[in-house]
């Protein structure tokens, strides 16, 4: 058992570095993506809100593989010149885009649910719609933001096991070639795996319950 | 308000836009030499045909096969690892010039991708542990045992054609999972081809390899249906191999025995 | 005597001339020949979840209100929770299927199915006793304190006072749990259970066309998932909560 971790561990030590280099990614440009999305939506523009309602709904409905396998397969098919990515670049495009979704129904929740009166009143003693947002609505709408983006982190970060399909080396794909090699351990290999996921996600998600104590519970999302 | 018609158009036309793709045409034996690379998708399915060996490199017969080949007319080997839900489209897609897995054609397959002829046959064969009540492999297939087989693998359709009476589980986590399913007595047989069973032999002691096979499958590399110069080379390219002999060199040491495992 | 087999075709589609631009993408000719499969997959797919979603919710709330109540129950709660949200769920599964004995109480192994609708329910569980939890606490405690001091019991109060309001504050996110569950199972396919994403597979495998095996797939997920939209919105109107 311990030569069995001893010769898979190096793998799954390179499996979870990519894992964390996609995972950041993808948190980084999902999170953007997302909060534009969700801003639009939360907005008084109805049939924009209503276009990028049937984007968040369309993703969230069908499973992430299909989302991939149309990044990677279908998008380069077109012929398009920059729509070619490989693999890495496909997984952070559709990850990001996945990861968007949620990103989004926070960042709507969150904006809906600073109180409309703090919003008039600003208004009413003369600020204009930048500044109500930039001094009002945004730095509370932050606060009720963090406990629901920090479970989000943590399904993106166990999502990326899925880019394998694509070739990416990721943890999970690094323990099922440790697994191919020594298939009796498989259990101890995957229970390596697990405790890297563990590793990795839970001071992510101590961090956010740190945050819960000191700004309050956030918003709950339908996610 | 006009905006939303307008909003409503473009993503539209956006939509359609995408369900209106063709496919690009690349990569054929021109641009292999042109571009001095060879690229091949390929399957991580296990050893001995495909894997990573305990020095991180790619190695396995097929990958031996194609490094042999690319060597031969100097090109650079690249190899584009799929799960094998991937495979098809990257050869479809034009992501790679072939596919080197171990997959096999069938009447229906052969519709879709063009197929070599077989550089190498491979017996099938079931495996369970010693313990069960069963010599040959026919003692697998009555009512009342299980056999574990890889999902998405031709084996699949082998058991339901052989082995109507069992019941078959597919499992997604591919043969060593199968492997694990037999060890820890979810299922009473495991069905692979000669190669890999010959390998859990080793790493499980109280398995044994069941008498007989049930089929024998042709290894083929597979190219778009539309690259015939490309699978005729390919098709050349074995003929040659086989006979100078370097390809039943390849076969001894990986197909035919467990010679492999000493170095990797 | 016929000495080869010749296999059922199964249902085959005439196609009509003026649709040959969708069978260019979309092959719904051999997607049918599936379609007895897909069906099977799809009932599959909604009886492991409705059964997964039945545990999850009976372990979620016992674990929220076990983190309230109690201080142990907190620890022992929080701790199951921080555990299964930080590992993957295919871990998960594998665990269960292969590492779990036999159970006293049924003398016997689960079995792959049950296996899997264990290991879906008890993932869901934990992110279901978040939002329950969460539903429960915003619920200002004024109200609680209110209801004490008119000497309503604990049963009451939570019957009268806190229940009526945490539901329709939590149903809505329940449900979008649920999609996840849904889209989730597919990975029970992992220890040989067959449900829709293993049959949409088969679309690829047996006839290589990956097109129509994922977007087949696709429309039954979004079929499914427009069905708990549906819900969400109902029960939304319905509850008059949450905005």
């Amino acid at each position: 058992m311990i030569s069995a971790i001893s010769s898979a561990l190096p793998f799954l030590l390179d499996g979870l570095w990519m894992t964390f280099k996609i995972s950041l990614a993808t948190i980084f440009f999902g999170s953007l993506l997302g909060a534009m999305v969700g801003t639009v939506r939360a907005s008084p523009l109805r049939s924009l809100s209503f276009v990028l309602g049937l984007y968040i709904h369309a993703l969230r409905g069908t499973p992430f593989l299909i989302h991939l396998y149309a990044v990677y397969f279908m998008l380069p098919a077109t012929g398009v010149a920059w729509l070619q990515f490989d693999a890495i670049t496909a997984s952070i495009i559709a990850l990001s885009l996945y990861t968007s979704t949620y990103v989004a129904e926070v960042v709507r929740a969150a904006l809906e649910a600073v109180p409309r009166g703090q919003v008039e009143a600003a208004r009413s003693v003369g600020m204009s719609t930048l500044q109500t947002l930039r001094h009002v609505v945004v730095p509370q709408a932050l606060k009720l933001m963090i406990p629901p983006m920090g479970g989000v982190y943590v399904i993106i970060i166990k999502g990326t096991s899925i880019v394998s399909v694509v070739g990416v080396s990721e943890l999970v794909r690094a323990g099922e070639q440790a697994a191919q090699r020594d298939p009796s351990h498989m259990l101890v290999i995957y229970g390596l795996v697990a405790l890297m996921y563990l590793a990795y996600c839970y001071p992510v998600l101590r961090i956010v319950r740190w945050l819960e104590t000191r700004f309050g519970a956030g918003v709950t999302i339908n996610i | 308000m006009n905006w939303n018609k307008l909003i409503m158009i473009l993503a539209g036309s956006l939509c359609t836009g995408f369900l209106s793709a063709g496919t690009v045409k690349a990569g054929a034996l021109e641009d292999i030499v042109k571009s001095g690379e060879l690229r091949v998708a390929v399957q991580t399915q296990g050893p001995p045909v495909s894997f990573i060996d305990k020095n991180g490199e790619r190695t396995g017969f097929a990958i031996e096969v194609v490094k042999l080949m690319a060597a031969d007319i100097g090109v650079e080997p690249v190899f584009l690892d799929y799960d094998w839900k991937g495979l098809i489209p990257a050869v479809q897609g034009g992501k790679a010039d072939f596919l080197a897995a171990d997959m096999t054609p069938n009447a229906k397959r052969t519709l879709v991708l063009s197929f070599t002829e077989p550089y190498l046959y491979s017996d099938v064969v079931l495996y369970a542990k010693k313990d069960k009540p069963f010599d040959a492999w026919q003692d697998a297939c009555a009512a009342g045992f299980s056999i574990g087989v890889v999902q998405g693998s031709s084996n699949v359709g082998l058991l339901k054609d052989k082995c109507p009476e069992a019941e078959i589980k597919e499992f997604a986590g591919g043969g060593a999972a199968v492997a694990q399913a037999v060890a820890a007595d979810r299922v009473d047989a495991g069905i692979n081809d000669q190669a890999a069973a010959a390998g859990y032999m080793i790493e499980y002691p109280d398995f044994h390899i069941l008498e007989g096979a049930p089929k024998r499958w042709p290894l083929s590399f597979g190219t778009r249906p539309d690259e015939t110069h490309l699978l005729r080379w390919l098709d050349n390219y074995f003929m040659l191999i086989r006979n100078d002999g370097r390809l039943d060199e390849l076969a001894d040491y990986w197909m035919r025995g467990p010679a492999w495992k000493a170095d990797h | 005597m016929c000495p080869a087999r010749i296999a059922a075709p199964g249902v085959i589609m005439k196609v009509p001339a003026n649709m040959d631009w969708l069978v260019d993408i979309y092959n719904f000719r051999v997607v049918a020949q599936f379609a007895p499969d897909l069906v099977r997959g799809l009932v599959a797919t909604i009886w492991i979840s409705a059964l997964a979603l039945s545990i999850a919710l009976v372990v979620g709330t016992l674990t929220a209100f076990a983190r309230l109540e109690t201080r142990a129950g907190d620890r022992i709660g929080a701790t199951y929770v921080q555990v299964i949200r930080s590992t993957p769920l295919l871990v998960q599964i594998y665990l269960i299927y292969f590492a779990l004995p036999e159970l006293p109480l049924l003398g016997r192994r689960l079995d792959e199915f049950e296996c899997g609708m264990l290991a879906l329910g008890l993932n869901a569980g934990a992110y279901m006793s978040e939002i329950i939890r969460s539903g429960i606490e915003a619920v200002p405690r004024g109200q609680v304190e209110g209801a004490k001091s008119v000497g309503m019991s604990y049963v009451q109060r939570m019957r009268y006072v806190v229940l009526p309001q945490a539901i329709s504050k939590v149903v809505p996110p329940l449900l979008g749990q649920t999609a996840i569950l849904v889209k989730d199972s597919s990975l029970v396919s992992f220890i040989g259970v067959f449900e829709l994403f293993s049959a949409g597979l088969a679309i690829l495998s047996e006839r290589l066309m990956p097109n129509e095996a994922f977007m087949t797939l696709a429309a039954c997920y979004l079929f499914i998932y427009a069905i708990l939209l549906f819900l969400a919105t109902q029960a939304q109107r319905r509850l008059g909560g949450a905005q």
